[in-house]
């Protein structure tokens, strides 16, 4: 009877063979403690705008994400998709070592080869390749990356676009237009006393949704302060406007008119402030009469008492604040939509001050910011350049533009003219499907980096991104596995005697680059993190998740305001009875975070579904059209259709359907791929003529029941006795 | 911490419904994934939920929010129909779930009028990656097993113990005592904390927010608290101006 | 006779023998699944009876005799399971640590001689977990050890008190039965809380 005692009880009790297994580890980090847990300091990567996190590590193993207390953007708090973070990390699908494409390109058969070998290649195919035939796409990076990248592109003479699907550039050049600045301000909410939003989804996706959500809970209820009051005109009840004490439907693209007639009836009144009024009117002879409520009205489908209504209040209840995007930046008139509206803020003098627009001061040491994206114009001239043969080779980091651009541009097509496609990516998303060559990037919480947050707080930040656990595919060798993006960009430099030009000799990987930018702050000599020897300033950096100087503020010119746009601009969109209104749901983003099953499953704000694409619709219109809901109803726009289940619910105009954005990827692991719609392919390329941004809200729709039925998966209901609070007894109301 | 009461003010007018609570929950309490045929048989788990309540037709509609988790009742109807004391009320005021102890009877969850007690239908399975991710302090249960909001006991066992060690005071509202969903809350409607301390967060609320006199109308309630099961979290009522004064229970 | 008169009808040879062989048969089952339920339930105690060598400590990848290095070297526990002062966890130590004495101590020894192999070849040694608490129970040494180690004398005489003389033990075994009502018997002598949600959550 060799077996011993304890596996004769084990086999009883039925414990699996492994749990008997103690491994010792080879060597043990000073730091590790079995059992206790460590919390290192680093920046979010999964949110557009980066945020400060903080990340438990037990036994070298993340376990969970938090919001970095320190940290001025978000100061100790996060969401959703910071917090399913994890999840990218340990996501049973990620790409674990370089690969070649073995058969036809998008069929999916792949060879593992060593990092050598394959940056080899590369080089190899990289020779005779002019630096305009060398493309590089990559999400909108800033920091020290952001300046690696800048130099890998003036090594190499190449072009770098920063694409994302929910571009910014409109939302930039109305900043840019209105308040002379480069960098994104902040919108302080926190301070506020009336909030005027057109179209900003500011509690869920838009720009930097923590920072605004903290903002918020501030604006509602803190100790000194009276509850402020918040109006959200929008054209489908988004979450944000669910949270606004008045919710007013517009029509899609007519935001601007309404935001000058508003800006009318201040002037009219005499509510604004002279100067800027002199400044906006240019002394009187910018004419507003076409704006009168009584015209706009009609256009708009706002009430013209609501308008005065709303105007009288903004320029009352100081200070007041307006912010435009999302929805209202989407249409072919967006420029002019967001320049009328942020022109608002010049009338209740709010700029620049607490409670209003606060600029921010440009980053320090010269670093680029994180948020310059491309215009959907500037990436459909690379798509006709693939397809006419002009580019050679296309590198991809981040970036999922096979996803997000509409079918109409035809990308994947093009990419057929395109000799060689490389992805960084860690996931086989809809890009990197179609590459030749992968080379696994390190999940952002096994990598180094900065971050410049844009928008910051009003003052000088950089946040310091250090791996909090070691690469998870390190056990592969140093030949497999995954590596540092910038330091693969060095490599290739160095392979193809073009060497990028780093700061200072002795630099020679990215983590050096970040050291040596340490140092350049540590040589400000200002700032959160103040000390005698670079060697505690580095750790108080890394400690501390970031550095950053309270003092460093905007201390440019105060703008003139400039002439309100007052020749309005009509929205073009497509035909078709309904307009359609993408949206991003609490979860997928703009469809980078679909892989994640906890982003997948986590309900949607209005709808509570998961799982699925829906299409929302309103609750009187679809009994008009027999449509109920869980039918799969077919959303043709002149572009193409897409199949979705139908939600119908009373939060949306009857002549406008709104479709969750995020589903229909054709990879991206096993919990996004094929799973959905993509609402993406159906867009119109309209761009709004200014900046040549895509205007994602401006195709029109029809819809068509097919006859199927499926249930769609969601959360409302899972209760059923509470399904509904009629006599308020759950949510009991009070009115001040 | 034997003496303390735990429990959470929740202001409704600062909830947005953005669901961070929600994620943050999953993530440290190692609630299985919510696969699309799970929500499909109406068996997803969340500890803590966001509900959303339609009030009125367009254009004059309103969605509103509200987190609904575990009330932690000093009168729990969850108790007294547990076979088995799996579930009972510790002498920190809270209501508790002891995993080994359940025989999955559901008795409790049919009797909770809240909704808030979940039960494992399946047995929890994760690919072996995402395993790495599973929170060591916490059990994972397994098929047949009721679960529910533990108020992330985990920590507070954890931080008193490592306070206990180092000989220092935990103070109220300190992070690494409360609650997941309560640090992640991006607008702080969620404030957890003891009710036994006087001056602790939490009781300051109760106090200022569940009194009514002379001019001043605390905006507290608790959520059916008709039903006599007193729980220990109190909601701060939502404000629409253009409602009409209505009460927690008629 | 009278009529209706009980009589014994004598069995045949073949029925004797059948009925025979069923009831020596059922006592010999009956002893055999008492035998075995004595040792299923001893083993399931984690105490299993001391027959057969089956209340022996399991064999180990390396034979580590906690004798040498406990009894005749004086070392305390807490020189390798350095973490019980501090984590959950009393933690086994790293091969590296072994390491330490042993690049130069042990030459010619059989065992140290497989420590070294696993040190070269980076391995790490999957010893067999001898004591273990199911899931659901979160046992924590530290307090434990702050507890008695006033009591004690410091974590080396604590440890005794679950493990026993570990020092003397050549295979270590396991010599209580660490099930709940034996931590809740010592936590009720010791004013201990004893809430489920002291350990169970």
């Amino acid at each position: 009877m060799g077996g011993s005692a304890t596996a004769v009880a084990a086999a009883a009790c039925g414990v699996p063979e492994k749990e008997l297994l103690v491994q010792a580890p080879l060597e043990m980090p000073e730091d590790l403690v079995t059992g206790l847990d460590n919390w290192y300091a680093t920046i979010d990567r999964q949110n557009r705008n980066g945020i400060g996190i903080v990340v438990r590590v037990m036994e070298g193993r993340a376990k969970k994400i938090e919001g970095n207390v320190d940290y001025p953007v978000n100061v100790g708090k996060h969401n959703a998709i910071a917090d399913a973070g994890v999840q990218s990390l340990y996501h049973p699908d990620r790409i674990s070592a370089p690969l070649v494409r073995t058969g036809e390109r998008g069929e999916g058969n792949w060879e593992e080869i060593s990092w050598t070998d394959a940056v080899s290649r590369i080089a190899s195919r990289l020779e005779g390749v002019s630096g305009e035939e060398l493309v590089l796409v990559t999400s909108p990076i800033g920091g020290h990356m952001g300046s690696v990248v800048n130099s890998f592109t003036d090594a190499f003479g190449s072009t770098h676009l920063q694409y994302e699907p929910l571009e910014r550039t409109v939302l930039q050049a109305s900043i840019k237009n209105v308040f002379g600045q480069d960098v994104m301000p902040d919108f302080d909410i926190e301070n506020a006393a009336y909030v005027l939003s057109f179209g900003a989804d500011f509690l869920n996706g838009w720009v930097s949704p923590v920072r605004f959500g903290r903002g918020y809970g501030d604006f509602r209820h803190a100790e000194g302060r009276e509850r402020g009051t918040f109006t959200h005109i929008e054209s489908r009840l988004s979450m944000t406007a669910a949270n606004a004490d008045d919710w007013i439907y517009v029509k899609p693209g007519y935001e601007g008119v309404l935001a000058l007639s508003m800006a009318k009836v201040i002037i009219d009144e005499g509510l604004g402030d002279d100067a800027a009024v002199a400044s906006l009117t240019q002394n009187g002879t910018n004419d507003l009469s076409q704006f009168d409520p009584s015209n706009v009205s009609a256009v708009s489908g706002v009430p013209a008492q609501r308008i005065r209504e709303i105007a009288h209040e903004f320029a009352t209840k100081r200070p007041a604040v307006a912010i435009g995007g999302g929805s209202a930046a989407a249409h072919t008139n967006g420029l002019f939509n967001l320049n009328a509206v942020h022109s608002l803020n010049y009338l209740v003098g709010n700029v620049n001050k607490k409670g209003g627009v606060i600029f921010n001061p440009m980053p320090p040491i010269g670093l680029p910011v994180g948020s310059r994206s491309s215009s959907f114009q500037q990436m459909s001239t690379l798509s006709d350049r693939m397809a006419n043969r002009e580019v050679k080779a296309l590198f991809v980091r981040e970036a999922d533009p096979f996803y997000g651009m509409p079918s109409s541009s035809e990308v994947r097509k093009a990419s057929f003219g395109v000799d060689l496609i490389v992805s960084f990516s860690g996931q086989f998303d809809d890009t990197t499907a179609m590459a030749d060559i992968v080379l696994p990037e390190h999940n952002y919480l096994e990598d180094w980096g900065t971050d410049v947050p844009d928008p910051g707080p009003g003052y000088q930040v950089v946040g310091f991104q250090q791996p909090v656990v070691r690469p998870f595919f390190e056990n592969r060798g140093g030949h497999l596995g995954t590596k540092n993006f910038g330091d693969v960009l060095i490599t290739l430099g160095e392979i193809l005697s073009n060497p990028l030009s780093l700061p200072g000799d002795d630099v020679k990987t990215f983590k050096d680059v970040v050291e040596q930018g340490a140092r350049s702050l540590y040589g400000l000599n200002r700032g959160s993190v103040k000390s005698d020897d670079f060697r505690s300033f580095w750790q108080g950096v890394l400690q501390r998740g970031g550095w950053w100087d309270t003092g460093a503020r905007y201390d440019g010119p105060s703008p003139t305001p400039p002439a309100l746009p007052v020749s309005p601009q009509e929205p073009i969109s497509g035909s078709g009875e309904f307009a359609l209104v993408p949206f991003e749901s609490a979860g997928l983003s703009d469809g980078r975070t679909s892989d994640l099953p906890w982003l997948q499953a986590l309900p949607d704000p209005i709808s509570t579904a998961v799982w699925h694409t829906w299409v929302e619709i309103n609750n009187k219109k679809a009994e008009e059209m027999d449509i109920r809901e869980g039918d799969v109803v077919e959303v043709t726009s002149p572009r193409g259709s897409i199949k979705a289940l139908a939600y119908p619910h009373p939060g949306i105009s009857p002549d406008a359907v709104a479709v969750p954005i995020g589903g229909g990827h054709l990879g991206g692991g096993r919990y996004s791929k094929e799973r959905g719609s993509n609402v993406f392919s159906i867009l119109e390329p309209l761009t709004d003529d200014k900046t040549g941004a895509l205007a994602w809200g401006a195709t029109r729709v029809s819809l068509r029941k097919t006859g199927d039925w499926v249930r769609l998966s969601k959360f409302e209901n899972t209760k059923p006795d509470i399904s509904e609070d009629t006599h308020r007894k759950i949510i009991p109301l009070t009115n001040g | 911490m034997a003496d303390a009461k735990w429990g959470m003010v929740i202001d409704v007018d600062k909830c947005t419904g953005c669901q961070a609570c929600v994620v943050a929950c999953q993530s440290e309490n190692n609630v299985p994934i919510n696969t699309e045929d799970i929500f499909n048989q109406r068996r997803a788990i969340e500890w803590i939920r966001v509900e959303r309540y339609w009030e009125g037709e367009f254009p004059d509609v309103k969605a509103r929010f509200i987190p609904v988790l575990c009330q932690h009742c000093d009168d729990a109807p969850c108790e007294p129909v547990c076979p088995v004391f799996a579930t009972y009320h510790n002498n920190e005021g809270m209501n508790v779930q002891i995993y080994n102890r359940c025989i999955g009877t559901r008795f409790c969850a049919n009797n909770c009028p809240y909704h808030v007690r979940y039960f494992n239908f399946w047995e929890p399975e994760w690919p072996d990656t995402l395993t790495h991710q599973l929170n060591p302090d916490v059990t994972v249960r397994s098929r047949g097993i009721m679960e529910k909001c533990t108020f992330c006991v985990q920590r507070i066992r954890r931080t008193s113990r490592e306070a206990d060690r180092d000989g220092r005071e935990i103070e109220d509202g300190a992070r690494e005592l409360s609650p997941a969903c309560v640090n992640s809350c991006p607008t702080s409607a969620l404030v957890w904390g003891d009710f036994n301390n006087k001056n602790s967060k939490v009781s300051n609320l109760a106090e200022k927010e569940m009194s009514h006199n002379g001019s001043h109308h605390g905006r507290g309630y608790k959520m059916m608290e008709n039903l006599g099961t007193s729980p220990n979290v109190i909601y701060l009522k939502k404000i629409d101006k253009h409602a009409k004064e209505t009460v927690a229970h008629e | 006779m009278i009529p209706g008169d009980f009589q014994i009808r004598k069995p045949s040879r073949i029925q004797v023998l059948i009925l025979g062989i069923l009831g020596i048969g059922g006592l010999v089952g009956a002893v055999v699944g008492l035998v075995l339920g004595a040792f299923v339930i001893t083993a399931w105690l984690g105490l299993p009876l001391d027959v057969f060598g089956l209340n022996e400590g399991p064999e180990q990848p390396i034979a580590f005799p906690h004798t040498t290095h406990v009894k005749s070297l004086g070392m305390d526990c807490t020189f390798c399971h350095r973490n019980v002062t501090v984590g959950a966890a009393a933690s086994v130590p790293a091969v590296g640590l072994c390491m330490t004495c042993h690049k130069t101590i042990g030459d010619g020894n059989e065992e140290i001689s497989k420590l070294r192999d696993y040190h070269s070849s980076g391995l790490p040694i999957n010893w067999v977990r001898v004591h273990r608490v199911p899931d659901h129970v979160n046992f924590i040494h530290e307090p434990h050890i702050r507890h008695f180690g006033e009591k004690y004398g410091g974590p080396a005489g604590t440890c005794q008190l679950c493990h026993g003389d570990v020092g003397r033990m050549v295979k270590v075994k396991q010599v209580r039965s660490l099930k709940m009502g034996d931590c809740v018997d010592c936590h009720k002598a010791n004013d201990a809380p004893t809430d489920c949600t002291t350990c169970h959550y």
